[in-house]
């Protein structure tokens, strides 16, 4: 193969790895405090696309012009508006339902996430059908021959990417990130040892949250399309991910996402018909599963996070 | 005075009569959930229109009464839903399927209870073509039609090489057999196929490949939301080549999905242009007057042909399901909003008017109206 | 309180079988939304209730004082009220689609409920079923009745492939690996063209020893009856059998070491239970119930696409058991009545019926977040209610 066409695979790949592994990181936050598969994740990240569509449409009717102010703006509210949403769902769903089999939460989120998806078909204007999403970031391209980077895509690899470090920092270098870390590996000493359990998991689920919109806006800016749907295949692949990964382990998350992605463009590659990709990257998680059966990064008791 | 009683006495039987008006229930039956739901929506509201014109007509003889039933555009569920609507005998004939798999499923279920149907979008020509039960039309045409004039049009425009992107649903995967098969006999050629999931969302990978073939045009066999997808991604690697597209993209989401991107766009749809026909104006005002909160979409036109078919045909020979579908299958140049419509043997529209559209400034254009066609402005060639 | 079980028990179980039957007919002919809802709030209002006077555990007493009681009661409940709306096609359809998904549901509370395996690929299995069946009886001359035995077989035998993974996962790695099959399975279905691909299949009619499903049945006395009701008595019966099926295992040692196998791997090892040994055997059985569903809804809805067996539709079934409560077979029956008739009764509101449908599931749950009917312990003592 031409190495500037292999060139472009590999960054056609690490952008879809990015969005991954930023969906992913928030199963593991949720998976590690309370051991609950958030169904809705996938979800949230639509509706932090759909949010910031929403800012982005109020400024420009507002008379705001300037592209680096939409963009920050309109992340900034989606940010805010998703972290506030996730810790409103662990305070109203997740937590009532501690005491009842952990898969009840499953169910329970499921449904929202179904709630989710409808309301904005119904009630966002005319959400049934896709919704451009403004091209606001520079797209400047550097080519050679069959490789072309263009400039939106390195701004969100390196935004991608800072993202998922200061998550890291704040859970390995923070006095939140140490009760985080406490709640996860023993919620009834964390407790005793005068961590507020409730507010703790509501954090970390506003974090996971604002994660997914972050990858939302990612999205969005990267294909400049959104769609009321989008969210149903990236939570199933960001919770592939996470397992394959290590549910638990922060890096696992990361590593599943990127190789998820690397999965799929092979098998795009690979196969004459590319629908096959899926049945391809989905047999690899299986024997990947029987021969790593907790995990590429296994779960230590005393990391959990 | 006596005849002035008498004037009288009639005029009050004739109001009576006129309240005594018998209902008629005629079913819909779309999607109106899920991925594919604007069009179930846009189709259910021109139905929705029809009847309510048709009920405020006072020389209509019968009071028509829509019941609205989703298929979810998953076969299972429009089994049960057409078993829910033709076992109601209350209910003479339906507007049925978006979808071709759920038209599929279901033809069985409206043969074996004996509701007539006409089809308001499912393409796929089996749907007529594989069975020959008389309850069952089509008022949309298939997607053989659409191909051949497709790719007779675009080989008079001297393109030769393709690669096709079509998703693997029944729809996409037809559409592909079909267009192939067409551009081999007219001597061009496909110099790739890619079948793509229908809920993909990444098509780089993809992309790139088609990139290294340099197609001169990219032939797309889908619906609107990877439509838009596909036609973006293919800006952001620089793939320059004309797309284009079938029936799934003509609509107006596909245009404010792209914005200027769009331009340039190629399609093929069965029909008349509505806003062509004075018929046609005259659906579009009235649907904007209703001020439904959907679009018609693409085919929102034909529910509403198919739902004014269906109660033509019960105005004259009454609510009588066996009778209906006989008077059906009898239509010969019946003038509607989308042409002339003239069922076959097998209850297939005949009349297989193929309308070609380019985008031109944001809005789909009639082929021959553009400025394309005129050679004022020009698509994409291959360097 | 302390009535002896043996007397009261039988009355009591009629009049809760006989209350249960009665809702599903309002439900089932219910038209109205109103009417709908008001029964909706009434059943779940009634819930709370039926435990507080202690009726439910003395429900659950009598049906626990006579093993055979229970299924018994629910199949000739099932047949009364199939027999009452035998003219109703849909209605009948409806009731033989509820009991085929209660066939599959208890396939995964053996799975899941019992040895702790979460399936995630339910919908795959049954459309194994689906398809197995659907090609036997359209290209060979197989009784349909043997077709059906197939499809079980060939939905256990294909999900043997998966055995490797599940002994060595767990939890909600395990359940990837079922995700990630039930995906790969509806991909490749519709991709590959060898299976009808996405055009789907279309199924004949069943027909055993002569009798045609698809031909109303002959009542005596020449009352005209849909020809679903035939399918109703089918589905009914392999609803009952698959109940007694894991009813006993339940009861015996096996569900015993399944108890053992899922509370603790660890001590059950310890305790020379053969891990291995059982979880296949749950497993197997699990997917071989449901694909001996799948193989007559196929042959009862006459055509399959694999546009049917979506990881929705295994979230669906995965939410039955849930909803009904984790483990308890019993549970599965009104959960399934509940989510797979809410929404087709919610239809009257078009495309708001997901919202609703999804806001109801999520009150429920709030609720009562056990489950409908939660899986009681064990007990060893005299059956009866407690003090």
């Amino acid at each position: 193969m031409d190495p500037a066409v292999a060139g472009q695979y590999v960054l056609n790949g690490l952008m879809l790895g990015m969005i991954y592994a930023m969906v992913a990181v928030g199963f593991t936050l949720f998976f590690g405090v309370l051991d609950v598969i958030k169904f809705s994740h996938g979800d949230v990240v639509m509706a932090g696309a759909f949010t910031a569509l929403a800012t982005l449409g109020g400024l420009s009717a507002g008379g705001v012009v300037s592209a680096a102010v939409l963009v920050v703006a309109a992340t900034a509210v989606a940010v805010a508006a998703m972290a506030l949403l996730g810790a409103l769902i662990a305070r109203t769903l997740i937590l009532p339902l501690r005491n009842a089999p952990s898969l009840n939460t499953l169910l329970i989120t499921l449904m929202l996430g179904l709630a989710l998806r409808e309301a904005v078909r119904l009630f966002y204007p005319n959400g049934s059908n896709p919704k451009p999403f403004p091209r606001l970031l520079p797209a400047d391209a550097w080519s050679a021959g069959g490789f072309s980077l263009r400039a939106d895509s390195a701004i969100l690899l390196v935004a991608g990417l800072s993202a998922i470090v200061a998550v890291h920092l704040i859970i390995h270098r923070t006095r939140l990130g140490l009760a985080i870390r406490a709640v996860a590996q023993d919620p009834e000493t964390a407790r005793v040892m005068g961590v507020n359990f409730e507010a703790v998991v509501m954090i970390t689920f506003g974090i996971g949250s604002a994660l997914a919109a972050l990858a939302g806006v990612g999205d969005a800016l990267y294909y400049n399309e959104i769609n009321f749907g989008m969210g149903l295949w990236l939570g199933v692949i960001g919770f592939s991910a996470a397992v394959v990964g290590g549910l638990g382990s922060l890096y696992g998350a990361i590593l599943g996402g990127f190789l998820f992605a690397a999965l799929q463009t092979v098998g795009a590659i690979w196969f004459a018909v590319p629908a096959y990709k899926d049945v391809f990257a989905f047999g690899a998680v299986i024997l990947l599963m029987a021969w790593k059966p907790t995990g590429l990064i296994a779960e230590k008791s005393a990391e959990r996070v | 005075m006596f005849r002035r009683a008498l004037v009288l006495a009639s005029l009050l039987l004739a109001t009576l009569a006129a309240d005594a008006k018998e209902t008629v229930k005629i079913a819909f039956i779309g999607p109106l959930t899920g991925g594919v739901s604007a069009n179930g929506l846009g189709g259910r509201n021109s139905a929705d229109l029809a009847v309510r014109l048709r009920n405020a007509d006072a020389g209509a003889r019968y009071t028509y009464e829509l019941t609205v039933l989703d298929d979810e555009c998953k076969p299972n569920i429009g089994v049960q839903v057409a078993t829910k609507a033709a076992a109601d005998r209350k209910i003479v004939a339906g507007v049925t399927h978006y979808c071709s798999a759920v038209a599929m499923g279901t033809v069985d279920v409206y043969h074996r209870f004996g509701l007539p149907v006409i089809v308001w979008g499912a393409v796929l020509p089996d749907i007529t073509y594989a069975n020959d039960y008389k309850e069952i039309h089509r008022v949309n045409g298939t997607m053989i039609n659409q191909n051949d004039v497709a790719a007779k049009f675009m080989v008079g425009l001297k393109y030769r090489k393709w690669a096709v992107i079509h998703d693997t649903t029944d729809y996409g995967k037809g559409h592909n057999k079909y267009f192939s098969e067409d551009i081999a006999k007219l001597g061009g050629t496909i110099v790739g196929t890619f079948g793509v999931s229908a809920d993909q969302q990444d098509f780089n990978a993809e992309l790139t490949k088609i990139k290294e073939l340099k197609p001169e045009v990219i032939y797309f066999g889908g619906l609107t939301p990877i439509g838009v997808r596909i036609r973006s991604q293919m800006d952001k690697l620089g793939i320059k080549a004309v797309f284009q597209g079938t029936s799934g993209i003509v609509s107006d989401a596909f245009i404010e999905g792209l914005g200027p991107l769009a331009e340039g766009t190629l399609a093929f749809r069965e029909g008349a242009p509505a806003e062509k026909l004075p018929g046609g104006k005259f659906f579009l005002e009235q649907y904007q007057k209703q001020g439904y909160s959907e679009g018609p979409e693409a085919y929102g036109a034909f529910a509403y042909a198919a739902a004014n078919l269906i109660m033509d045909a019960i105005e004259k020979v009454g609510p009588d399901r066996r009778k209906v579908a006989a008077e059906l299958r009898k239509t010969k140049n019946h003038q509607s909003i989308v042409g002339p419509v003239t069922f076959d043997d097998h209850g297939q529209n005949m009349v297989p008017l193929i309308t070609k559209f380019v985008v031109q400034d944001g809005k789909w254009m009639v082929w021959e109206d553009s400025e394309y066609a005129s050679g004022k402005r020009k698509l994409p060639r291959a360097p | 309180m302390s009535a002896t079980p043996g007397r009261s028990s039988l009355p009591v179980a009629v009049a809760g079988v006989a209350a249960c039957a009665a809702a599903c007919w309002a439900f089932l002919e219910a038209e109205s939304q109103w009417v709908v809802a008001a029964l909706a709030a009434g059943v779940l209002a009634a819930l709370p209730v039926l435990d507080r006077t202690g009726l439910r555990a003395r429900f659950d007493a009598a049906v626990h004082a006579r093993r055979a009681l229970a299924p018994a009661l629910v199949v000739t409940a099932a047949f009364a009220l199939a027999l009452v709306l035998r003219d109703s096609h849909f209605a009948l359809l409806m009731l033989a689609s509820v009991a085929l998904y209660v066939t599959v549901c208890l396939g995964l509370t053996l799975q899941f409920g019992f040895a702790g395996i979460a399936n995630f690929a339910g919908a795959a299995f049954f459309g194994i079923g689906c398809y197995s069946a659907a090609i036997l009886a359209a290209n060979t001359a197989l009784p349909h009745l043997l077709a059906v035995l197939a499809g079980g077989l060939a939905a256990a035998a294909v999900g043997s492939v998966l055995i490797l993974p599940i002994l060595r996962t767990r939890g909600h790695y395990a359940a990837l690996v079922t995700i990630a099959f039930g995906i790969l399975f509806r991909t490749f279905l519709e991709v590959n063209d060898v299976l009808g691909g996405p055009q789907g299949l279309k199924v004949p009619g069943m027909r055993i020893l002569g009798w045609s499903f698809n031909d109303p049945p002959p009542l005596p006395g020449g009352v005209e009856a849909s020809f679903y009701l035939n399918y109703v008595i089918v589905a009914v019966a392999l609803a009952a059998g698959a109940f007694v099926l894991v009813k006993r295992i339940e009861s015996s040692w096996i569900g015993l070491s399944f108890d053992a196998v899922r509370l603790d791997e660890t001590a059950a090892a310890v305790c020379g239970i053969d891990i291995a040994r059982w979880k296949i055997l749950a497993f197997v059985l699990g997917n071989f119930l449901a694909g001996t569903a799948g193989a007559v809804y196929a042959m009862m809805s006459g055509f399959i696409a694999p546009n049917s067996f979506t990881f929705g539709d295994s979230l669906i079934l995965v939410s039955i058991v849930i909803l009904g409560g984790v483990g308890n077979p019993l549970g599965v029956i009104p959960a399934a009545l509940l989510l797979l008739i809410l929404p087709e009764k919610l239809q009257a509101i078009q495309e708001y019926r997901f919202l609703i449908y999804a806001v109801l599931v999520i009150l429920i749950l709030l609720y009562r977040p056990q489950g409908l009917l939660p899986r009681r312990l064990r007990e060893y003592s005299a059956p009866g209610p407690r003090p």
